[in-house]
């Protein structure tokens, strides 16, 4: 049951890195993406292509987050012409459009994926779990610091500017273009280190790893923890994943059947954020409004 | 080259009364309902357990039809009423979220097996070289009679010209009289039975199962954004353009690139010749073919 934990809450460190990123857009600066997990697949592929190239660790990483940051100056320049609401359908095509190339092209390994990657900390057994947990966690704690930093710089102000009434941020000088240029790359790096952890977590990467659905799992948790604050994300991530982990017990206690745990799991994140948006819209922990956080 | 028509235009037929109540919601109240195609799967499976239960086939999927109306309409005013008075962002935001509970719940009551309609088996026929079945051709009859109905009532009602006043300035119709919260009822309801009638014209041609929804909504979304969201009619044209760009993606033999005889895209590749379209308008063109009084893109 540890090793269980251990894992849960391994996945969880990974989940509140993506859900920082998200909410470096969506929370502080308003950009509605719904093509999310392409980022964090820039990662994941970025560290398969280089297991398959038979190319260092770090060559995996650069070519990760070199991705990433293609992927997200295009998001960004997409979201020139776009409002919201379009931005965020075109995002979640451009997602899908990425996703079904991958399951289609042979050197990406197709829908089979690629495995073997190497383990973090195997040499480390049997500590190499709370190894790995260590480093998730550190990671973790070292992007919420820079995320803290972001809202609370200057910069952070002019987001939440933008956020709230882009005309004006325009009207007094911010180069709106570029603050979206750069917090899509900020959080595309974001996005791409958590998936490169992730990769050589699992130690296999699949098209299965890039389905939309785990784009709406880091809304639910943004908006159940409480978009635009760092840490109420952060609680969300863990509150969702440890929720979801859990489910398969439910459905065993209650002797209900294997399809409960795709349903219930749809139900989770598409109820969770319907009936928070509905009844508590700023979540568990709300923004800080008025001094800096 | 007939072939290719039919196959276009079937699929168009399908796409377009989605993508019409996509876009006529979005003239009224500016925001995309995306959960619109999880109501097409709604009326379809609606209408399969209907008949199953032993109603006729006319009367199982007019039964579906309204049922799914009055969802649409229930739905709008519980959630998206009172989403949208925080931004269209996020009402955006919770029509997603309801997609994901509507799909919970077809897997908890159907399971991820495909159903189908029970229907009499008739012969395929060749019409101009190309085989047909009797369904092919009632879904063509029944789509295109629906969008035929859609416009008259647009164009030629009090109703339709009260509707095209509120799109077009919410805040004058109402001066004049037109109550804007009846007419946005009432325009959600007909959007609710377009969707429902796309989800059993598709169901009457093959099988439906829970990823349905998932698989229309972004060739739908395509369309209407092609023609000008907001512009109902718009999206018919645009659901030509993007039933036209999958068949040719998928049925063109591309072997004269590859160095090979015959070489087709693998059939998955089709949703993407849609999306691929779909970004270049929004990067391009955003407010689709025909410019429409969508202002703010």
């Amino acid at each position: 049951m540890s090793d269980f934990l251990i894992h849960v809450a391994s996945i969880a460190c990974i989940y509140g890195m993506l859900a920082l990123a998200l909410n470096l857009q969506a929370g502080f600066t308003g950009l509605v993406n719904f093509g999310l997990v392409a980022l964090f697949g820039c990662g994941i592929y970025g560290a398969a292509l280089a297991h398959a190239l038979h190319w260092p660790l770090m060559g995996g990483v650069a070519a990760a987050l070199g991705m990433a940051i293609l992927l997200g100056a295009f998001l960004a320049r997409l979201g020139k012409r776009l409002s919201s609401d379009y931005w965020g359908i075109a995002t979640l095509s451009i997602a899908e459009v990425i996703r079904i190339t991958v399951t289609n092209e042979k050197w990406t390994g197709g829908a089979q994926g690629i495995s073997g990657l190497s383990l973090l900390f195997a040499d480390l057994k049997p500590w190499d779990g709370l190894g790995r947990l260590g480093l998730f966690g550190a990671v973790l704690v070292l992007t919420y610091w820079l995320c803290q930093k972001i809202a609370d710089s200057r910069f952070g102000l002019a987001m939440k500017l933008m956020r709230e009434e882009p005309q004006l941020a325009r009207a007094l000088g911010h180069d709106v273009d570029g603050i979206r240029l750069r917090v899509m790359v900020i959080s595309s790096i974001i996005a791409a280190a958590s998936g490169v952890l992730y990769a050589h977590y699992l130690t296999f990467v699949g098209p299965d790893q890039l389905v939309s659905a785990d784009t709406f799992l880091i809304w639910s948790m943004i908006i159940v923890g409480g978009i635009a604050n760092n840490a109420g994300v952060v609680l969300g991530a863990v509150l969702m994943q440890f929720a979801m982990a859990f489910v398969p017990f439910v459905k065993d206690i209650l002797g209900l059947p294997t399809d409960f745990v795709a349903a219930a799991r749809l139900l989770l994140v598409g109820g969770g954020i319907l009936i928070f948006l509905l009844v508590r819209p700023q979540g568990l922990l709300p923004e800080r409004v008025g001094r800096r956080a | 080259m007939i072939q290719f028509l039919s196959d276009t235009l079937l699929r168009a037929a399908d796409l377009a009364l989605i993508a019409v109540g996509l876009s006529v919601v979005y003239s009224l109240i500016r925001f995309p309902n995306v959960a619109i195609v999880q109501y097409a799967v709604v009326g379809a499976f609606l209408a399969i357990s209907l008949q199953s239960a032993g109603l006729g086939l006319f009367m199982a999927a007019a039964v579906a039809v309204l049922a799914v109306g009055g969802l649409a309409l229930m739905f709008n005013v519980m959630i998206f009423e009172r989403l949208l008075k925080a931004d269209s962002a996020i009402a955006l935001i919770g029509s997603l979220a309801l997609s994901m509970v509507l799909m919970a719940v077809f897997l908890m009551v159907y399971g991820p097996i495909a159903y189908r309609l029970q229907l009499p088996v008739e012969p395929p026929f060749r019409l101009l070289g190309v085989r047909f079945t009797v369904w092919q051709l009632v879904t063509l009859g029944v789509s295109a009679a629906a969008l035929a109905a859609f416009a008259l009532l647009l164009h030629r009602t009090r109703l339709g010209t009260e509707m095209r006043a509120v799109a077009t300035n919410a805040a004058l119709a109402a001066a004049t009289g037109i109550e804007n919260r009846r007419i946005v009822n009432i325009v959600v309801f007909v959007s609710g039975m377009l969707a429902a009638l796309g989800g059993i014209t598709l169901a009457l041609r093959g099988s439906v199962s829970i990823d349905m929804g998932t698989n229309l909504l972004l060739p739908v979304f395509a369309s209407a954004v092609l023609g000008g969201l907001g512009n109902a009619l718009g999206a018919i044209v645009g659901a030509l353009v993007i039933a036209a760009a999958e068949t040719v993606v998928t049925n063109t033999n591309l072997g004269f690139l590859v160095g090979e005889a015959v070489w087709f895209l693998p059939a998955s590749y089709a949703p993407v010749a849609s999306f691929v379209i779909l970004v270049l308008f929004l990067l391009f063109r955003p407010r689709g073919l025909f410019v429409s009084e969508v202002s703010r893109v």
